[in-house]
């Protein structure tokens, strides 16, 4: 079983994470969690402290339980470069700024550090419009490279390869042989991929938008940065984690919006992708780097998300998840683990840690932060 | 006489509204009555004055189209469980200091309009239908400074069979108040506050008259649930006052209380207290049975209850300003499963992928 206790600010509730039903039972385990959650409301995802959070209520969790293994995202600057229009001197600055909490973080904490940038961002140049074909155009809140195209016509095709911002449509069946050996349902994946050039984003049906300054930068290779080794790909990363948890206890600490040309540490460019194919920070990303093996069909970018949303839907406090993401890293790696960081409901369900804190935020609303507890000894 | 012209529909009129009569090109949108002229847009920044008739600025530009479940707008007592097509556009009338979509709804118009949709009423309904949609519901700003264009939508939803609901804050005229029944059969009325103090300094409006008068109005018009957000110290001293007069109106209107989510100017704002806001609303219930009290994750009173014996009817579980979604309805039609007791809904529940396939 695990559990999830929200806490929306002086005050504070433990629910089944599966069923969304209500939980009494407080454990010291349970408590000792509440507690850091009461002690450390999440300031939002744009205040100057967001990173600093995720040191603050990680250095508490650690002394709480004492793991072996953390996970940590620092996002502040990817949100935040997202939506502002910044200098060159204030975007050093950002990445000065976390690069600050990941030093306070390794100092205080004694974890050595494995660090992982999941992407450059780059200025945002235009809108490619695809709200008015035939057929119906989707894509996810953050991606700005890749769309799904369901039931598109003939004419919507033609007009597609005439769009010079388009840089490539994959038909399904060859999606699905570009990674034919990694498994996985791909029975989500919709009828064409749509690939835009560097800089663009499908204007897709989709909520109200925030104005965007900033979208992910090809990202061919990121930066993973380990003084004990390296990989050559994003799925490597698993294994060089487990390979070494056993004589040292290992933080794999996320940057967010960082990627080969400004990570400030030195570091190795591993592939982030197949192909043409490159992760955009997202579900998919992280689940790679998590379980070792490419998920690019799990949730992919552009499938009917609402479809799967009826009632009694599980995991009610995780969005779009329908179930907890089997053979994760924290979950396999046979030693205590927690996960902290401001990237939502990624938190509690990519690293499969036993204890994970993470914000509530949605589209940038702040609501506090969500503990999960998966199966815990002591919950 | 005020013309309606729309990019796409050259000309086009309502005939409903061809008697509202205006002098020297003063609004009658909304009870701010702006003088328009000189390129003057009014407090919305969405109207202006054009050869003799007040056109829409940016007609069939949408923020928002997307898929929804209706618990979310919040709509609780209009077809449970059904999928909503949540349309918005730019702009508003009000100057609320906690706006959640300021930066939609507060911005001049002009300068989001690079990342809006632009949809004609006919693609808007296809679009709808598309996504398996049961109805469309206004959202994200206030429909009073787009009517024009959903005059449109209207048209076109009517024809698809399809119902149109809205959020509002109803500081519209009698005349527009009349038009937003005719666009809309479904309205969640923002009743921010009863005090002129608190209007001028958190809503930027001289009076909540014309709101109390307009909840009078449209709840004869079409099914009205109200929300209140609750700001500590500036409005919670009125909830019972808004409450009498909710009851007075019809004690069996749906009422939901939000906890502040502070945002925008009030960002900095303290998080309301949820159990003091929920001691205060207990009492309340016994004379305006469905009192809802959430936007905040986890809410426990968020589920209808029976008026008649106390027994629970419909189960929902509140995601805050993710999205309230429905669990459960355990009466048979619009029946209590306890006792028979009717609970007035518009509608019946709808299956959530009952619109799949209808394009």
């Amino acid at each position: 079983m695990s559990l999830a206790i929200i806490d929306a600010r002086q005050w504070q509730r433990v629910f089944d994470l599966r069923t969304g039903a209500g939980v009494e039972k407080r454990t010291p385990l349970l408590k000792m969690v509440m507690d850091i959650q009461s002690r450390r409301p999440y300031p939002g995802d744009l205040d100057d402290s967001g990173n600093r959070w995720v040191t603050d209520t990680a250095l508490d969790l650690i002394e709480g339980y004492d793991p072996s293994f953390v996970f940590l995202t620092y996002a502040r600057q990817f949100f935040i470069g997202r939506y502002s229009v910044l200098t060159d001197g204030e975007w050093a600055g950002m990445v000065s700024s976390v690069f600050e909490e990941v030093n306070r973080f390794v100092a205080r904490s004694g974890f050595t550090p494995l660090i992982v940038g999941t992407g450059a961002m780059m200025p945002f140049a235009d809108f490619i419009d695809v709200t008015r074909l035939d057929g119906l155009v989707l894509s996810t809140h953050w991606s700005a490279r890749y769309a799904g195209l369901h039931e598109g016509s003939a004419r919507d095709l033609d007009y597609l390869a005439a769009r010079p911002e388009i840089e490539r449509i994959v038909s399904r069946d060859d999606f699905r042989r570009l990674f034919s050996d990694c498994g996985g349902d791909n029975s989500r994946i919709p009828e064409y991929l749509l690939v835009a050039r560097p800089g663009y984003m499908f204007r897709t049906v989709g909520g109200a938008f925030r104005r965007v300054r900033r979208v992910p930068a090809p990202a061919y290779t990121i930066p993973v940065s380990a003084e004990w080794g390296g990989v050559s790909s994003i799925t490597g990363i698993r294994r060089l984690v487990a390979e070494e948890i056993h004589r040292r206890k290992i933080a794999l600490i996320v940057v967010e919006g960082l990627g080969v040309e400004d990570f400030p540490w030195s570091h190795q460019g591993c592939e982030n992708g197949r192909d043409w194919f490159y992760y955009e920070p997202s579900d998919a990303q992280y689940l790679t780097l998590t379980t070792g093996r490419h998920q690019v069909f799990e949730y992919p970018t552009g499938y009917r998300y609402f479809q799967e949303d009826a009632e009694k839907k599980e995991y009610p406090l995780s969005g779009y998840f329908t179930s907890i993401p089997e053979n994760t890293i924290a979950s396999s790696l046979g030693v205590r683990g927690i996960a902290v960081g401001n990237r939502s409901m990624l938190m509690h369900m990519a690293p499969g840690a036993d204890i994970s804190i993470e914000c509530f935020a949605r589209n940038l609303f702040n609501q506090g932060t969500m503990a999960v507890l998966h199966g815990t000894e002591g919950i | 006489m005020i013309d309606f012209i729309s990019r796409d529909q050259p000309g086009f009129q309502n005939p409903a509204y061809l008697d509202i009569k205006e002098v020297f090109m003063q609004c009658a949108y909304c009870e701010w009555r702006c003088e328009l002229g000189d390129g003057s847009p009014g407090v919305c920044r969405m109207y202006i004055e054009e050869k003799g008739a007040i056109r829409e600025r940016f007609p069939n530009l949408w923020s928002s189209c997307i898929p929804s479940r209706v618990e979310s707008v919040p709509f609780y007592h209009a077809w449970p469980g059904s999928r909503c097509l949540v349309i918005g556009t730019a702009g508003c009338n009000f100057r609320c200091r906690y706006c959640s979509n300021s930066f939609v709804a507060k911005q001049d118009p002009a300068m989001v309009r690079e990342g809006m949709i632009e949809l004609t009423p006919k693609e808007l309904i296809r679009r709808a239908k598309q996504l398996g949609c049961h109805s469309i519901v206004f959202n994200v700003n206030e429909p009073t400074v787009s009517l024009p264009s959903l005059l449109g939508v209207a048209a076109e939803a009517r024809e698809a069979g399809m119902p149109m609901g809205c959020l509002t804050n109803a500081y519209t005229t009698e005349e527009s108040t009349e038009m937003l029944g005719s666009i809309f059969s479904f309205f969640n009325i923002g009743l921010k506050g009863l005090s002129d103090t608190f209007n001028r300094d958190y809503i930027g409006i001289p009076s909540a008259g014309p709101v109390l008068r307009n909840i009078r109005t449209l709840a004869k018009l079409g099914h009205v649930e109200v929300t209140t957000p609750v700001i500590e110290s500036a409005n919670d001293n009125e909830l019972e006052d808004i409450a009498r007069f909710l009851a007075d109106v019809d004690p069996l209107i749906p009422w939901h209380v939000f906890r502040l989510l502070p945002e925008d100017e009030m960002k900095e704002a303290r998080y309301p207290d949820i159990d003091a806001i929920a001691g205060a609303l207990e009492t309340i219930r016994g004379y305006l049975p469905h009192v809802y009290f959430h936007n905040f994750v986890g809410s426990d009173w968020v589920n209808t209850v029976c008026p008649g014996c106390g027994a629970t009817v419909i189960e929902r579980f509140s995601l805050g300003c993710g999205g309230d979604r429905l669990i459960s309805c355990h009466g048979r039609g619009n029946r209590c499963p306890s006792c028979g007791g009717e609970i007035r809904l518009l509608g019946e529940k709808v299956a959530w992928n009952a619109g799949e396939g209808r394009s």
